[in-house]
This record gives C-alpha cells, structure tokens and sequence, in this order.
C-alpha cells in the first residue's frame, strides 16, 4: 500500500536536488507514509541546526607557513609570468625577448628541476669520514653509498628529499623534470616527496615504490626481501603486474621473486600480521578473517585479487560483515575482480582506513 | 549555509594559478581558506592544530598540482577532493599514532568569543559541534562538504567517489542523527 519507503532520500527531497518525476513519487508516499513524514521533519530539523555552527576563520600562520614551504619552481613561475605582456604594437620584439627568456627560463627551470643533491652527511662518534661540508651534484648513474656510521640527505629536484640511513648503497636512474628515479641496492632510505603523483620511483630487486604524494621508508636486502612504511599519503608498490596501495599508517612487505606482499596497518592484530608472513597456510587465511578489524578490509581488499574464487566468496562476505557495502558495489561483480567495482569499493573502504 | 558560499574564484584567476602566479594563488587561497579550515576543524572534532595542517597541505598540494586541473568540472569540486583525500590521510596517522582522544580534543576547542557573546547561544554552537563529531567519518564529511561549501549532489558524488543516490542517504542519515542526538535543543527552539 505504502511502496518502498523513502527515508534515505528525504535529504535530496529537502535540499531540491531530486528529479521532478522522483520527487513526484516521493511526495505521493509521503502523502499516506507517516513515517517516512515522521522522517523528513527529524531531518530537516537536523539541517536546521547546523545554522548554529559557526564558520571558523583559519588563522594568518597558515598562509607563513605555506610561504616558507612554497617550491621554488612556483616562486620562479610567479615571478615570470606575473610580467605579464606589453602593449600589442611592441608585440613583435615582445614575442622575441619572450620567446628568447622562454627558451633560457626553460633551460634554467628544468636544468634545476632535474638537478639532485648530496646536500648533507652526518657521521657518527667513531666514523671515519669527513663531513661533506659542500653541495654535491648527483646525476644518472652516480652511486651513493654509506658506510656503517654516515648518513646522507638528497635533495630531488625540486619536489623533495631522501634520507640514506648507514650502509645503504644506491644508484641514480633518471633526473628528468617528468621522472625522478633510483635503486636502492640495500639499506633504508626515508622519502619526502611534495609533487604530483608518479614523478618519483624508488626500484628494489623485488618491487618499484611509485609517489603518489607521499612521505615514506623503504629498506631492502640485495635480494629484495624489504619493508616499505607510508607515513603520509599514498604509496604503489608494484612488481610485474601485481600492485599494493599502501596508506599513511601501513606497511608493506615485499619478498624476492614475488613481489609486494599484502599492506597491512601498522596497528593490525599482531595475529594478523604473523598470519600474512605465511599466507600459504589456510590456517593463516583463517586467521586472518577471523581477527581482522574494520580497517583491515584495507588488507582483505588486496587479498580479494590474490586469492581463489571459493576463498574470494569468503573474503567478500567478512567485509560486508564488517561494514556495509555500498549500494554501486554488486557481490557478482567483485567475485569477477571488476576493476571499476574493486576501485569504487576500495574508495568507500578508504574512510575507514 | 554559510554566507562565504557565495564567493567563487573567477576562471582568469584559475588560469593565473595554473602558470604559478604567486598572487593569484593567494586570491584563491583568500577565497576558499575558511572553508576549508571550516570543514577540517569540525571533521576534526575542533582540533584547531589539526585543521590548520590540513588546510595547509590542502594548498601545498594545490600549488603542486593546480597544473593537472584541466577546468573539465567545477573547481571546487576539484578542491574539495583534495580536502577529503587531507581529511583521510590525517585521520589515518591520528589512527597510527594514536592520538589525544577526541573527548578530551573537544574540550580543548575554545569557544570564541563566548565571553562576549549570549551564553545560550555559544551553549547551542557547542552541542551542535558535538553532534557533529559523533557522526561516523563518511556522514560527517558530507554534512560539512554540504553546509560550508553548497556543493551539489552531483559535485559532492565526485568529490566522495559515490553515487548521487548514497551522497543522499549520507546526508538523510548525518541529518537524522543530528536531530537524534540534539532532541532538547530542537525541543528548546520549538
């Protein structure tokens, strides 16, 4: 008698941003539907007291703070182009000193985007290096190595910096203004990378970190059996096909021959990452539903495209036990490993993350 | 809504902001800065440290990448992802680091200009940032995106990822909540 109740829809009705011929629908329900009535009025009374929430004015140290932590290229950029263009009767010799500045801009530009730099080395009681008091310039195919007691900081580019901790040993790759890359042969390294996504790479033997905004450590053996560690952003750790997002807040092993492993948080059940160094075992797979925590749908996300059709119905159905499935997310389709459906999913997982 | 809803950048200073005017930037940092510090503050239980970082990596990010903004949807909407994807890693290292908890955040948060003003209604203000704190993260942020920023249904759907049928039950529900949990204060108001 009633039809379906509209309840999660009162807000659109309310807001004005249903079509004519829904809200026509809804407003006939509502007409003989005292609950759904009952419904609207809570909900129009809540959207009348957020007037009582005060927009906040953000404070005058953010604007310094981002000042002191403007790139350098936007500096330049500005500083360029706010010179604007000249009245259009000099526009002849206007394009050509344009043109010529452009050409030498460009030059400098990318010449100092591309440029790396040892721009510090700490040595610790007992080493028996010198600091490196002066800048040095670092270029495809420079080594950098540290010994047991040294540290270095790299400047990249322009979009950030690295940390080598001691005894690492790694190569520059590529300094271009469109990708940063090197191999880190063993040791940890700590990037800070302020640059739009897949500018900066980091290659091991085993899998290649890919930037997508990010603040991370990376530490791997010559053979490739490393940890990558985001604390701010995102990172993808890729290898042959197989891919890992790792979040701010997780981990990732990877292992020789075999790529990234699962991420997992950092604050998982210790159960659960014990069970994840041996995900051969069904115990471990057991384990791992059984312990797993609304945030760790982050670790059985990943484990839906690795695993089996009978253990991917498993894993689908201990998500949607600890948390809803969005309504644009059908189970057929995620047992097919659809990717559009695997990314809206991971989206709406990405809050509870 | 909020009355800064109304202020938009025009389409020259999106396009200065693109070839790195340094002014520019400003202009639409002016523009959009208590919005977005709005929305942070309160997603963030009125974790006042907290908000101001993300605004400001909100802009840093901005600055970084406003040359990927191909002016093929609306620039807000555009912004406002990268506020939710701020929202989101923050949240996350709060998670990791396990963080003052948000009780005690909450009592931090001062009330400005409280002293001055009627005490009943700084008393309101303070029940209904409550409120809203306690709404799960995805119903919080789409009552802020919507009450500080007038995005429609269709620009909130693709700053959240979501169909515009789910931006409505998150909002029908955040709503219903709200005046769950604020029952004296509407019953006070008549």
């Amino acid at each position: 008698m009633f039809g379906r109740h509209i309840r999660h829809q009162v807000a659109g009705l309310l807001d004005g941003e249903l079509p004519l011929a829904e809200r026509k629908r809804i407003e006939d329900h509502l007409a003989v539907c005292g609950l759904c009535r009952a419904e609207r009025e809570q909900v129009r009374a809540g959207m009348s007291m957020l007037k009582h929430l005060p927009p906040a004015q953000a404070p005058d140290t953010i604007w310094n703070a981002i000042e002191a932590a403007w790139p350098e290229r936007q500096q330049r950029s500005g500083a360029w182009f706010r010179q604007g263009f000249r009245p259009w009767f000099l526009a002849y010799a206007a394009l050509v000193m344009v043109a010529a500045a452009g050409i030498a801009y460009w030059t400098r530009v990318h010449h100092h985007e591309r440029q790396w730099e040892v721009v510090k080395i700490q040595v610790s009681a007992g080493g028996d290096k010198e600091p490196i008091r002066k800048v040095a310039g670092v270029g495809p195919g420079d080594w950098i190595e540290t010994d047991a007691a040294s540290s270095a900081r790299i400047r990249v580019g322009q979009i950030g910096s690295v940390d080598v901790g001691p005894n690492a040993r790694l190569r520059v790759v590529a300094t271009s203004p469109l990708e940063h890359r090197l191999t880190l042969e063993r040791g940890e390294i700590h990037a800070k990378i302020s640059a739009p996504p897949k500018l900066f790479f980091v290659e091991t033997a085993s899998a290649t970190a890919e930037d997508l905004g990010c603040e991370y450590s990376l530490k791997t053996d010559v053979q490739g059996l490393g940890v990558l560690q985001v604390t701010l952003g995102w990172v993808s750790f890729q290898w042959k096909g197989i891919e890992s997002l790792v979040p701010a807040g997780a981990s990732c092993r990877t292992r020789p021959h075999a790529g990234p492993g699962v991420p997992y948080f950092d604050d998982a059940p210790e159960e659960l990452r014990n069970a994840l160094e041996n995900l051969s075992g069904e115990r471990s797979f057991d384990t791992i539903l059984r312990v797993a925590r609304v945030r760790d749908t982050l670790t059985l996300w990943h484990l839906l495209a690795r695993a089996g059709v009978s253990d991917r119905v498993r894993i689908y159905d201990r998500m949607a036990a600890l948390t809803p499935v969005p309504a644009d997310v059908s189970r057929e389709k995620v047992l097919e490993l659809d990717a559009k459906t695997l990314t809206r999913w991971k989206e709406a997982l990405a809050w509870t993350w | 809504m909020v009355p800064l809803s109304d202020r938009e950048v025009s389409p020259e200073i999106i396009a200065d902001c693109r070839a790195g005017d340094r002014d520019a930037i400003r202009v639409l940092y002016d523009t959009y800065k208590d919005r977005v510090y709005s929305v942070a503050l309160y997603f963030f239980h009125g974790d006042e440290s907290v908000a101001a970082d993300v605004t400001q990596q909100v802009f840093l990010k901005l600055i970084t990448s406003i040359g990927q903004f191909k002016g093929d949807a609306a620039f807000s909407t555009w912004l406002y992802r990268l506020v939710v994807n701020a929202c989101q890693d923050m949240a996350r290292r709060r998670k990791s680091a396990a963080w003052t908890t948000e009780r005690s955040r909450l009592e931090e948060f001062p009330m400005r200009g409280s002293q001055e003003d009627d005490y009943a209604r700084a008393e309101d203000a303070r029940s209904v940032r409550d409120a809203v704190s306690e709404l799960p993260p995805k119903l919080r942020m789409a009552v802020l995106l919507r009450y500080f920023d007038d995005l429609s249904y269709e620009q909130m759907a693709e700053v959240l990822h979501c169909s515009m049928g789910t931006v409505a039950s998150r909002l029908s529900r955040g709503h219903k909540r709200l005046a769950d949990r604020l029952k004296s204060l509407i019953g006070a108001k008549g």
